[in-house]
């Protein structure tokens, strides 16, 4: 009879993560501050920046834009008077 | 992922855009970083793009930014998947059959791909094969790597600033962002085919992120310094990339095993790539030959802070295998013993006997389409050759290809990469300290990398025969194998 052997195991260890519920979507876009994290590839956004902006002109568009895969973030004080982030095309 | 998730936790709601084939990897990655019901946007690499990508952007986007959360959006919880110590019980031959398993992935249009291996068959790690590998350090099996020392690290590209790593840092292994204990690196040894003696180098290699990278490291890329070299029998002669050597291949596979089961790669699942690289699609690793270093040039582990006698592993990104002039070794020892020959005729030297700098020839055209810095490999004869001419250290050299690099800002401007590098001409152009955006089109700045020393790296190997390899990128961050010992 062949010999049986106990093998191990080779992935890692995934640590517990906790996991939450998303915030509170907007009511309304109106008076709204709405923060566009542009990063990665800007393509997209040369053309999609530009039409929030004329289509929504009530909400208050602000921008960070980086060409790195990596986004620019908000500072806590940016975090106090931001209602939404949109970001793309990399996180 | 971790910025969108800090946003939601704290009441911001946010939408991400992604591209169509990085759907599933989204959809992992929001669940790794406590968001698993992130709201995402497809947008398309096929599209035509511009004014109409725009049009079909703007209405999913506002309607995840408003629509009401459904009661599953609202639910928080606990993500702990968990792995068994023992992964099969069988005979060899049964054992062979389930390491070696594939699954089909539809995202590389259902190809098998390993679920516990790189695609070659592996060693069988049993209980009794791990417990003979943990026999090569002293390090006990449920030690979770760490960073063994203080360190500090340059981002990838300049405008990054230097992050300041701490010893006791535990290592994680990308893309699941796992840790990994002693033994979960010795499994992966096994199954490598490494032998107990190359552990330590083993373990450096893990401590360095196991070739994992960002998620997309492919296996990595290793340069080994010091003494270990010769305990453990690795080639730094002929053929020093070739295979028949058991250490060189061995640790070099094994960049590629911790990338799929440490950090849980899965192409297209959990990590997006492009094609990979044939250089290191099966393992990459060599050490340096110091010995034949002429004299008053530095081994690599003395360049990166360490003594003349302590091992250390770095890894490197060997890209643009073979860039620069190409020349038939015999021409070049024409150059030097006799002035004779083709790089004799380029260098205007004809009939004089060498030295001669043969970098000169080297160099020509090499930033022509590809900017950056470079590693070479040498045999000590041309290392001599080039103390002989007068570069009196590796420093030296580093700096003077790195000046023979400068173009002008009009000429920098035509090439791929540097609306990246230099966040869109935003950022700081570091010789002159001014914004890139700012320089007139005659300033010079280097297309040869931001600095001498992180840009371009000098290797021997111990090969009479006088041919020059090199690739592309400099020096990176070392690892102490000692430590591991």
């Amino acid at each position: 009879m062949a010999e049986i052997y106990k093998c191990l195991n080779p992935t890692g260890t995934q640590m517990p993560v906790r996991t939450s519920g998303l915030a509170p979507r907007l009511d309304t876009l109106d008076g709204k501050t709405i923060h566009m994290s542009i990063c990665g590839e800007q393509d997209i956004w040369y053309f999609l920046e530009k039409k929030l902006k004329t289509d929504y002109p009530n909400v208050n568009w602000t921008v960070k834009k980086r060409y790195h895969i990596v986004p620019l973030q908000l500072s806590e004080e940016e975090r106090k008077t931001t209602d939404a982030v949109i970001l793309g095309v990399c996180w | 992922m971790p910025y969108l998730s800090s946003l939601e936790q704290q009441g911001i709601p946010t939408v991400l855009i992604n591209y169509g084939e990085e759907t599933g990897k989204v959809q992992h990655d929001r669940t790794l970083y406590g968001i698993p019901h992130l709201r995402h946007v497809v947008a398309s690499r096929k599209s035509p793009g511009g004014a109409s990508e725009a049009d079909i952007l703007v209405e999913p986007l506002l309607e995840a930014m408003t629509r009401p959360l459904t009661d599953e959006e609202k639910e928080s919880g606990m993500w702990a998947p968990t792995e068994p110590r023992i992964l099969f019980e069988g005979t060899l031959e049964e054992a062979e059959e389930f390491y070696n398993q594939t699954e089909n992935i539809p995202g590389i249009l259902n190809a098998p791909f390993s679920r516990y291996t790189d695609g070659l068959p592996v060693v069988i790690p049993t209980e009794e094969r791990v417990a003979a590998m943990l026999k090569g350090t002293s390090h006990r099996p449920d030690e979770v790597i760490t960073l063994q020392r203080d360190m500090k690290i340059q981002g990838f590209t300049s405008i990054e600033q230097v992050i300041t790593r701490k010893k006791g840092e535990v290592i994680r292994f990308m893309p699941m962002y796992r840790t990994a204990t002693v033994e979960q690196v010795a499994v992966n040894a096994v199954m490598a085919g490494c032998k107990p003696e190359y552990f330590p180098v083993v373990l450096a290699i893990a401590e360095s992120g196991g070739g994992t990278g960002d998620g997309r490291g492919g296996g990595g890329a290793f340069i080994v310094s010091g003494p270990i070299y010769k305990e453990i029998g690795m080639n730094v002669t002929n053929f020093i990339w070739g295979p028949g050597n058991p250490a060189n291949k061995t640790i070099g596979r094994v960049g590629s095993l911790l990338w799929r089961n440490l950090g849980g790669y899965k192409e297209t699942v959990t990590t997006i790539t492009t094609l990979g690289s044939p250089v290191t699609n099966g393992g990459f690793i060599f050490a340096e030959y110091a010995e034949g270093l002429p004299e008053g040039w530095r081994g690599l582990n003395e360049e990166m802070g360490f003594s003349k006698d302590e091992s250390i592993v770095m890894p490197c990104m060997p890209g643009a295998w073979g860039l620069g002039q190409q020349n038939m070794p015999g021409v070049y020892r024409s150059l030097q013993r006799t002035g004779h020959g083709a790089i004799a005729r380029f260098l205007d030297v004809k009939g004089i006997v060498g030295p001669h700098n043969y970098l000169e020839y080297l160099i020509k055209d090499v930033w022509a389409t590809r900017e950056g810095g470079f590693t070479l490999v040498m045999p000590q004869q041309v290392a001599q050759d080039l103390c002989d001419y007068g570069f009196k250290s590796k420093q030296e050299i580093y700096e003077w290809i790195w000046k023979h690099s400068f173009e002008p800002v009009s000429k920098f401007k035509m090439r791929g990469a540097q609306d990246f590098v230099t966040n869109g001409w935003l950022g700081i152009e570091k010789t002159s300290g001014k914004l890139w955006r700012e320089l007139p089109d005659d300033y010079m700045v280097p297309a040869g990398g931001d600095d001498p020393f992180e840009s371009y790296n000098i290797l021997l190997c111990n090969m009479e025969e006088t041919a020059v390899a090199r690739f592309g990128g400099g020096h990176g961050q070392a690892f102490s194998i000692d430590a591991w010992r």
